[in-house]
């Protein structure tokens, strides 16, 4: 091999472009880093960051930040608005937690992560601010999902239980009344929409919640509850999804519901596809959240206006109705520098007032007792009064810190037990049951 | 300045010309080095230190202990990740596969000389500029069971049923494999084209004197001249096949009944959605020793033919 040999002058005139390019790249790298050092705020202003998701009814929660930045001119609310999904949300937010990000104040919370962000040490226990009295005020349910290890780490803003939504005009149609148990959901949708057909109206018997996600756990754990089962015995601690009455339950859902009375797409579908199944009058029942009795019965939303039911979900023969608890909290990052601020922006977020309003427009429900004997939100929201009963009795998931390990778990399970008519739901049943106990025992070390 | 010093010193040293350009050329590639350092050596090294150690988030109280290799073990026995391995293996080896016949076919067309030849060349980029994650939405607007252009396509708009593609296990994962076929066989294509056109047209002359048939040519010249171009390909997308997420992300999230659950989308469940972040990182090293050895393979393959060509 020949090697070349270069002048020294010819050397210099190689050096300068890659010199020129070196200050290039550094006068790059500078403008990426400086927009990360921070602005000064304005003095007596102070910036209270909120991580929240993508909102059904986004005009709502603009006029409620407006409100509190009026009433509270030495607080400037920064909303950063992350994914629908509560999964999403979940992965958005612990990423920052977890770097100890200063940019998160306030952050809202699903009911099934307090456990986790508590001993993990993310959200800081609120038991100064939040005492005992005050906390007796709101659904005892939702406190207990705030609470771990004897401390508060939520304020809860609206809860949310599953409720069966229904086309009164339809069942009336037919003499049909709400039905009771799922087998009589099921011989209804069938009477329905088979006789819809021989109209020429095309339309699905039920819509839920099946796509390989959390709400999949929410759906499924109804199903099972109220066949007697158990996600996991609240005696033992043990899991009880490979016993007989939830693998019957879930057998249930694969050849009665899936494929039979509702779509094979429904496989894919969260809350807004299920949603929208039932709005465009494609559907005679449907699972789903508070939330959608705003969304179902606003005619610029919905072409069923007017024509929607709702009910306790059904349940089996020998059970009783069963409804997962949701519904949001909020908390306070650990590493937030404005906790006093924080505390006086979830306050107001959970007060009566703004609880009030969120029922009226939004159609979530309230958190505080009180307000379920309130003039204006049974007015506004008559679903209410006989859902009450659903709320306050509406069941937890699983509290672990690590319940996200959990709920994976129970996803595949489900998905693969309801995805595949030939599926073995036993062994499946076992194999999820299995892991779940390495889980649990970790836990307990 | 500092160059032409530092030249100066090294010629004061009294070092061979051969000696002093070899450290000089040292110098010039130090900043390329600590970059990579920087960015690539340090994430691989810290993602093997936590794979080593037990961490969960959410439960701080267990400390970070170190493990040596019981994840690794652990992974052994995970049906799931063994599911998703041969999930992720099935999807590299079908979308590259279609993604080299694909790229071939277009560069074979837009190597062509028509009218017009400029716009297409540009116009067939365009999947591959579009972000993934857009790309992928799209398809799943695409095939969505009530508002699909795919079922409108196939059935019309009067049919009661249509067909649900991504919730059945099978089409749900042929679904991710046709979009990430449509999304980069351009690329492949670009890679081939930079490979046909380094083939001389005497070569296509003399062998059509000969009496060669298109087929002919096509088999004895094009493609054992073009065999380098298709072999970068070849690399460059069974790695990028290998880390698939985004399209699982936004299309499936795994589902139905874990059929399209990846590798990477697998690892990512475990460090950001469960907080094992220990467990997580093993599942990361897994996907970069994979990727890594079917690198080198191929980097071997494709040194030794242009050894070869030199000769």
């Amino acid at each position: 091999m020949k090697r070349t040999c270069l002048s020294s002058s010819r050397h210099r005139a190689g050096i300068w472009p890659v010199l020129k390019g070196l200050t290039v790249c550094l006068v790059l790298a500078l403008a990426l880093i400086m927009p990360a050092c921070k602005k000064k705020e304005t003095a007596g202003t102070t910036t209270v960051r909120f991580v929240t998701w993508k909102p059904n009814q986004p005009a709502v929660w603009d006029e409620i930040i407006r409100t509190f930045e009026a009433g509270h001119p030495g607080i400037r609310v920064v909303r950063e608005t992350g994914p629908h999904s509560s999964t999403g949300f979940h992965d958005l937010l612990t990423q920052k937690l977890k770097n100890k990000s200063p940019d998160v104040d306030v952050f809202f919370m699903d009911v099934i992560w307090p456990s986790e962000f508590a001993a993990a040490g993310w959200a800081m226990p609120l038991d100064s601010y939040f005492p005992q009295g005050e906390r007796n005020k709101f659904l005892d349910g939702t406190v207990l999902a705030n609470t771990y290890k004897g401390h508060i780490y939520g304020v809860p803003v609206f809860v949310d239980g599953g409720m069966l939504y229904y086309r009164k005009d339809l069942l009336e149609k037919y003499g049909f009344k709400p039905p009771r148990t799922w087998g009589e959901m099921v011989s209804q949708a069938k009477k329905i929409t088979s006789g819809e057909a021989a109209d020429n109206v095309a339309m699905e018997g039920f819509s839920g919640q099946f796509k390989q996600y959390e709400g999949l756990v929410c759906d499924m754990m109804e199903y099972i509850l109220s066949n007697g089962g158990n996600i996991v015995d609240p005696d033992t601690g043990q899991p009880g999804i490979a016993a007989k009455p939830a693998v019957d339950a879930v057998r249930f859902v694969r050849d009665q519901i899936i494929g039979n009375i509702a779509p094979e797409g429904e496989l894919t579908y969260e809350e807004p596809e299920s949603l929208a199944l039932f709005t465009q009058g494609k559907a005679v029942f449907l699972r789903n959240w508070p939330y959608a009795w705003e969304v179902s019965n606003d005619p610029s939303r919905s072409r069923v206006a007017g024509k929607v039911g709702i009910a306790k979900l059904p349940h089996f023969p020998g059970g009783r109705s069963y409804s997962t608890l949701g519904g949001w909290q909020l908390a306070i990052s650990s590493y937030s520098k404005h906790k006093d601020a924080a505390w006086t922006f979830i306050k107001f977020l959970t007060s009566s007032r703004i609880q009030k309003l969120l029922a009226v427009k939004a159609g979530l429900a309230p958190t505080r007792k009180a307000l379920y004997d309130d003039g204006d939100i049974l007015k506004a929201d008559p679903q209410f009064r006989s859902m009450k009963d659903v709320f306050l009795t509406a069941y937890p998931r699983p509290r672990s810190p690590l319940y996200p390990a959990i709920s994976n778990i129970l996803q595949r399970y489900f998905s693969s037990a309801i995805s595949d008519r030939n599926s073995d739901i036993e062994g499946e049943a076992r194999k999820a049951s299995q892991e779940m106990e390495k889980i649990i025992a970790l836990t307990r070390e | 300045m500092i160059f032409g010093l530092f030249f100066d010193y090294t010629v004061t040293m009294k070092l061979s010309l051969s000696a002093r350009e070899r450290i000089f050329a040292a110098f010039l590639v130090l900043p390329c080095l600590l970059f990579v350092a920087i960015f690539a050596f340090y994430p691989i090294l810290y993602s093997f230190y936590l794979s080593l150690h037990r961490i969960i988030l959410s439960l701080p109280g267990l400390k970070q202990p170190f493990i040596g290799l019981a994840n690794y073990r652990e992974l052994l026995h995970d049906a799931v990740a063994l599911h998703s391995l041969v999930n992720t293996f099935a999807f590299v080896f079908a979308s590259t596969f279609f993604e080299l016949v694909f790229g071939l076919i277009i560069a074979l067309i837009i190597n062509r000389h028509f009218s017009g030849r400029g716009i297409v060349r540009a116009a067939v980029l365009v999947p591959w500029a579009i972000p993934t994650v857009v790309a992928s939405q799209m398809w799943r607007f695409i095939f969505n069971d009530n508002y699909g252009l795919l079922n409108y396509l196939l059935f019309g708009s009067g049919v009661t049923s249509y067909k649900a593609w991504l919730a059945d296990p099978f089409f749900a994962f042929s679904a991710i494999v046709v979009a990430d076929v449509w999304k980069t066989s351009s690329f492949a294509a670009l890679i081939i084209l930079a490979g046909l056109q380094t083939i001389p047209d005497e070569l296509y002359e003399a062998a059509r004197i000969d009496g060669a048939g298109a087929w002919n040519r096509f088999r004895s010249i094009t493609l054992p001249l073009i065999k380098p171009a298709l072999l970068i390909a070849l690399l460059f997308r069974t790695m990028d096949a290998f880390r698939v997420f985004d399209l699982v992300f936004v299309m499936t999230q795994g589902g139905p009944a874990d059929s399209t659950n990846v590798l990477q989308f697998y690892g990512y469940k475990k460090i950001f959605a469960e907080g094992l972040m220990g467990y997580g990182s093993t599942i990361s090293v897994l996907v970069f020793l994979v990727t890594f050895s079917v690198s080198l393979l191929y980097i071997r393959m494709i040194g030794s033919r242009i050894l070869q060509e030199k000769t």
